[in-house]
């Protein structure tokens, strides 16, 4: 822990231009903003960089995107960073009343402690990994108010006088024919956030949410959409912003949802869980836990060419103590010998798990 | 050591082993979403810099800024002409400096307007001094929309207008210098052009043919990339066939079967079109190995003899 | 076999009948439809400057390379390309006039064309590039009844900016003797060929320019892949097994009607393309024919001795006595290796018919060996 502790302070120590601690200093010269998720953050070594658009696929059954996308802008809107916001929907200012709080400092240490007696050694290794770090950006920030990243509880709504200190744009996209009028809001939103040398002044998150959803105008309109996220992806380029859009890669045609892909700097995917599935549930530890699945596609590459491998793509999306979300590494139940066909079984689901797609 | 023998792989395959300069040919990388092939890009950009400094690049810029150019770039080419030791060292010394200095900043002016020229010069062997030598033009075109009016005239214009300064800019460099026989072009996405054009890929196709039209006359080279996935659930003919057609080297990234590794980062496959004549037979003209991506150059080693 | 084809091109129309065309087909599973392309090229132009060729002249409509391209190619062959007898359409450096549109927008170069070469600006329009190749070809050959041939380097150049309908019309109007265009007599194209990328275009397109043809040469690998499809990249050995070498199968349509197929080898050197003939081909052809035949074209066993026992008037002289003829071809029948299948079961069957005496044959086997030389050639379907 000793190392760890030494060569993350080295890191902060040698950012001088980063002194708002919601943002991370990442290698060739990124910087990281917080997903809202600190698993999500972890396991895309840090966060989403500035200057980047995240792509989450969503699955058509179930609404996991969402919680993606509430705790993005939560993260953003307690650390006084401009949002703006996209939804199909008629009346979008609506969800900002579902946006979840921060778990106090306080509050979350209770809570890692009282998880960790209560889960035990099924979790530890998870946080053995990290748990340090942790401790340390808490401690680091004992004086301050903010953290790079919190905790969230999806159960309480987030204060008021938040939603109403910061600049928020919302805009529905349902009703606009075209996306002329869409890309001109993003334009303005992003001028203020134009980059500078003076470093990184303000931040601003973008959150659109079931872009080209079937009620949408434009849905139909698939070089239209494709032109507009490429400006905006070339706005964002140029800006100190990170944009996460969200859309049902079904309802599109697989080339196009394959231009989707390539555009988005980072590729995220969610899938539901098959509810009381008896054969997963003797597969995976803490199945009854699982809300769904995350799957890491493509995690950005930013001045660097370098891929990004992770130890693993697929992790299971739970809630902990029915508030907090928490990412998990699969793990895999211990299998007793005597059953050989469930054995094969487990043994290739741990395989696709490093490597390749687990689907369900 | 390990640049001498493996960067050969992938070069060996291009058949440029033998030649210092570059013959007139395509190239097509083809990608997918799981395995990028903009590192062949990088790969073939320091190449085109480095030949003995003549050889000029051109480079539409439509997936990438600048700065995410200059950053890889300067990291690949502080391995170029270290023959001595001292100048090595000298070389990472400078390096180790712009890379630290260049992580503290981390706003880069957008490098918008051709010749367009930073104020920061970090280190000899870079893409900013390149460009004030005349030897890179860098064209963004991360903005390229080509007007999406009613009429085709629109996003033919565009795409006209794109190729005036291209044709431009190869006749300046033809006329100043004698760097003719070593001009590339290289267009870093052209599934986005596609996209500029408003799906209008026939445009595209005739823009990619005036390109290949300046470069073969020069004796040239164009290089592009495209995705190969976007195409490959589309039935009929798709504008790739008609880029592989022109292509005299395709160079294909995939995963491996087993997905990504830490030690392999994927696959290649490099056929090339052309018939290379060596000790008087002809040479196999298809290449598969695997690759490793690393900051400072790529390793390439065949399936197995990985060490 | 490749030569047949050459020779056909060579010989040219007959007066007021279609120029045979020539169309060769590939793809990218064997993507060397361009060395097939340059060979005929070169044959044709060494045909035409030897004068063993109803073509006084050749125009070529270059899509695919620069002239300069072609004039290189055929320097490497010992061959001048700067007399009077080659026209270049050029289609290539400025197919659809952006050069041009830039000229006046400070752009400095302007295309030079060399010599015997005329730019084509503007290829979307089919009717002024009918007028080019004939105003090239006059040029070369003058007006009258002298021919000259036409090659188009790559047909799918022109069919991505123009309609199917136009190309073939474009194709059509040349072949023919009368032009619909007007009544311009454009009598003088000896012979046509192009090339066309296969996988490029609908089906409807490929087989619109084969139905165009006189003559479809197609390329193909040595074996199928497994699952035919792109992304046969993954399949290495196979695509090693193809990398220099493919079949080439010519289907030419006779002017009796009959259609001759064709099928070689190919390999390709640095030199260029040199075609090696197959043994089989032929024989599987005939007998995926055969059994779509519906009418029973051979006799059954009692026919068959009935047959035999038929004295034919002019084969007694009246004294009841069998009269035996020498029958001279009967050596000949026998060393015909390429006797159809019917007349060979006859054969057979009457030598095991124990009688076997007479062996003669009506003039049933007119079909002479060189079928080259077809007697009914003359005759016009």
């Amino acid at each position: 822990m000793a190392a760890t502790k030494s060569s993350f302070s080295r890191n902060i120590s040698s950012t001088p231009l980063v002194q708002n601690p919601s943002l991370k200093q990442g290698s060739n010269g990124t910087v990281f903003v917080s997903s809202g998720i600190p698993d999500l953050d972890k396991i895309l070594g840090g966060g989403f960089p500035l200057g980047s658009i995240v792509m989450v696929m969503e699955d058509a059954e179930a609404p996991h995107h969402m919680l993606l996308l509430r705790n993005f802008m939560s993260q953003g809107l307690v650390h006084n960073q401009p949002l703006f916001y996209a939804s199909p929907s008629r009346e979008p200012r609506a969800f900002l009343g579902t946006l979840p709080s921060p778990i106090s400092s306080k509050d979350n240490k209770g809570l890692d402690s009282d998880s960790e007696q209560e889960k035990g050694l099924r979790i530890a290794w998870q946080y053995k990994k990290y748990f340090g770090e942790h401790q340390q950006n808490f401690e680091n920030h004992k004086g301050n108010k903010q953290e790079y990243c919190n905790d969230f509880d999806l159960r309480k709504p987030l204060e008021r006088q938040l939603l109403s200190k910061q600049r928020i744009d919302c805009v529905s996209t349902q009703d606009s024919p075209n996306l002329t009028h869409f890309r001109d809001r993003c334009s303005t939103f992003l001028a203020q956030l134009r980059r500078n040398d003076d470093g990184v002044a303000c931040v601003g998150r973008i959150a659109i949410q079931s872009f080209c959803a079937p009620q949408c105008g434009y849905s139909d309109m698939e070089w239209e959409v494709l032109s507009f996220i490429r400006s905006l992806k070339s706005m964002i380029q140029s800006s100190n912003a990170v944009a996460i859009i969200t859309f049902p890669p079904s309802v599109l045609s697989p080339s196009f949802s394959k231009r989707w892909q390539h555009l988005a700097d980072t590729l995220l995917s969610v899938k539901a869980i098959p509810d009381e599935d008896k054969e997963l549930a003797k597969l995976l530890t803490g199945y009854q836990d699982m809300i769904g699945l995350l799957h890491v596609h493509k995690v950005a590459r930013i001045n660097t060419q370098v891929p990004v491998i992770l130890e693993a793509t697929t992790y299971s999306i739970k809630l902990q103590k029915r508030k907090s979300l928490v990412l998990e590494r699969l793990n895999q139940a211990p299998v007793d010998g005597s059953s050989g066909s469930s054995y094969a079984k487990s043994a290739s689901c741990s395989g696709s798990s490093k490597g390749g797609s687990l689907d369900f | 050591m390990d640049r001498s023998s493996n960067l050969n792989l992938l070069d060996e395959a291009f058949g440029f082993e033998n030649q210092a300069r570059v013959s007139p040919r395509v190239l097509l990388i083809e990608d997918c979403v799981e395995t990028s092939g903009a590192f062949v890009l990088h790969h073939l950009i320091k190449r085109a810099l480095s030949l003995d400094g003549s050889g000029v690049l051109l480079f539409v810029a439509l997936a990438q800024p600048f700065s995410h150019y200059e950053r890889i770039l300067r990291k690949l080419m502080y391995n170029i002409g270290g023959n001595s030791k001292s100048v090595e060292q000298n070389v990472i010394h400078s390096y180790s400096m712009v890379y630290r200095v260049g992580g503290f900043t981390f706003s880069y002016p957008l490098a918008s307007e051709l010749l367009m020229v930073l104020d920061v010069h970090w280190s000899g062997c870079n893409l900013v001094t390149q460009r004030d030598n005349n030897r890179l033009f860098f064209l963004d075109m991360l903005k390229l929309v080509c007007p999406d009016g009613d009429e085709k005239h629109n996003i033919e214009g565009g795409l006209v207008e794109l190729y005036g300064k291209i044709q431009k800019t190869v006749e300046v460099s033809a006329l100043s210098e004698d760097s003719r026989n070593c001009i590339t072009i290289m267009i870093d996405d052209i599934s986005l052009m596609e996209v500029a054009a408003n799906g209008s890929s026939n445009h595209v196709l005739d823009f990619l043919h005036y390109c290949y039209t300046l470069t073969s006359e020069l004796g040239g080279s164009l290089v592009t990339l495209n995705h190969e996935d976007i195409y490959s659930s589309t039935l009929g003919p798709t504008p790739i066939l008609h880029m592989e057609y022109i292509a005299d080297i395709i160079i294909k990234a995939e995963p491996l079967a087993t997905g990504l590794a830490t030690d392999v980062h994927g696959q290649l496959t490099v056929v090339n079109k052309g018939i290379i004549v060596e000790h008087g037979s002809p040479r196999n003209r298809i290449r598969n190995f695997h690759f490793k991506v690393k900051e400072n150059g790529i390793e390439y080693f065949y399936p197995g003899s990985q060490t | 076999m490749a030569e047949s084809i050459c020779r056909v091109l060579r010989d040219g129309a007959l007066e007021g009948e279609h120029a045979p065309a020539l169309t060769i087909k590939d793809s990218l599973h064997s993507a060397f439809g361009f060395d097939v392309f340059n060979y005929v090229f070169c044959q044709l132009t060494s045909n035409v400057l030897a004068g063993k060729s109803q073509a006084r002249g050749l125009v070529l409509v270059a899509f695919n390379r620069s002239p300069s391209f072609y004039i290189d190619l055929l320097k490497s062959r010992g061959i001048n390309a700067s007399d009077k007898w080659i026209g270049i359409l050029d289609c290539y450096s400025d197919p659809i006039g952006w050069k041009d549109r830039l000229l006046g927008c400070g752009s400095t170069s302007k295309l030079s064309p060399e010599a015997r070469t005329t730019i084509c600006k503007d290829v979307r329009d089919l009717k002024k590039l009918f007028y080019s190749i004939l105003e090239l070809g006059r040029g070369l050959v003058g007006q009258g009844k002298v021919r000259f041939s036409v090659a188009i380097d790559l047909v799918s150049g022109m069919l991505r900016h123009a309609s199917l309908q136009s190309v073939a019309g474009l194709i059509s109007n040349l072949r023919s003797h009368v032009s619909t265009f007007v009544l311009l007599v454009a009598d003088q194209v000896s012979s046509i060929f192009g090339l066309i990328h296969s996988d490029l275009h609908e089906i409807r397109a490929t087989s619109v320019l084969e139905y165009m043809s006189s003559m479809v040469a197609s390329l193909e690998p040595i074996t199928r892949s497994a699952n035919g499809q792109r992304g046969d990249l993954e399949n290495h050995f196979w695509l090693e097994q193809n990398s220099l070498k493919g079949k080439f199968h010519v289907r030419l349509k006779r002017r009796n009607g009959r259609v001759k197929v064709m099928c070689e080898e190919f390999h390709v050197e640095q030199a260029g393309i040199k075609f090696t003939s197959v043994s089989s081909g032929n024989g599987i052809i005939n007998q995926s024919l055969l059994p779509k035949v519906q009418f029973n074209l051979q006799l059954s066993e009692k026919e068959r001795v009935d047959r035999a026992k038929v004295v034919l008037p002019f084969e007694h002289q009246g004294n009841g006595k069998d009269l035996q003829i020498y029958d001279g071809r009967q050596s000949l029948t026998e060393g015909q290796n390429e006797t159809i299948p019917v007349s060979m079961e006859k054969l057979q069957t009457e030598a095991d018919s124990g009688k076997g005496e007479i062996h003669y044959f009506r003039d049933s086997d007119d079909e002479l060996l060189d079928s080259d030389e077809d007697p009914d050639d003359d005759l016009d379907i």
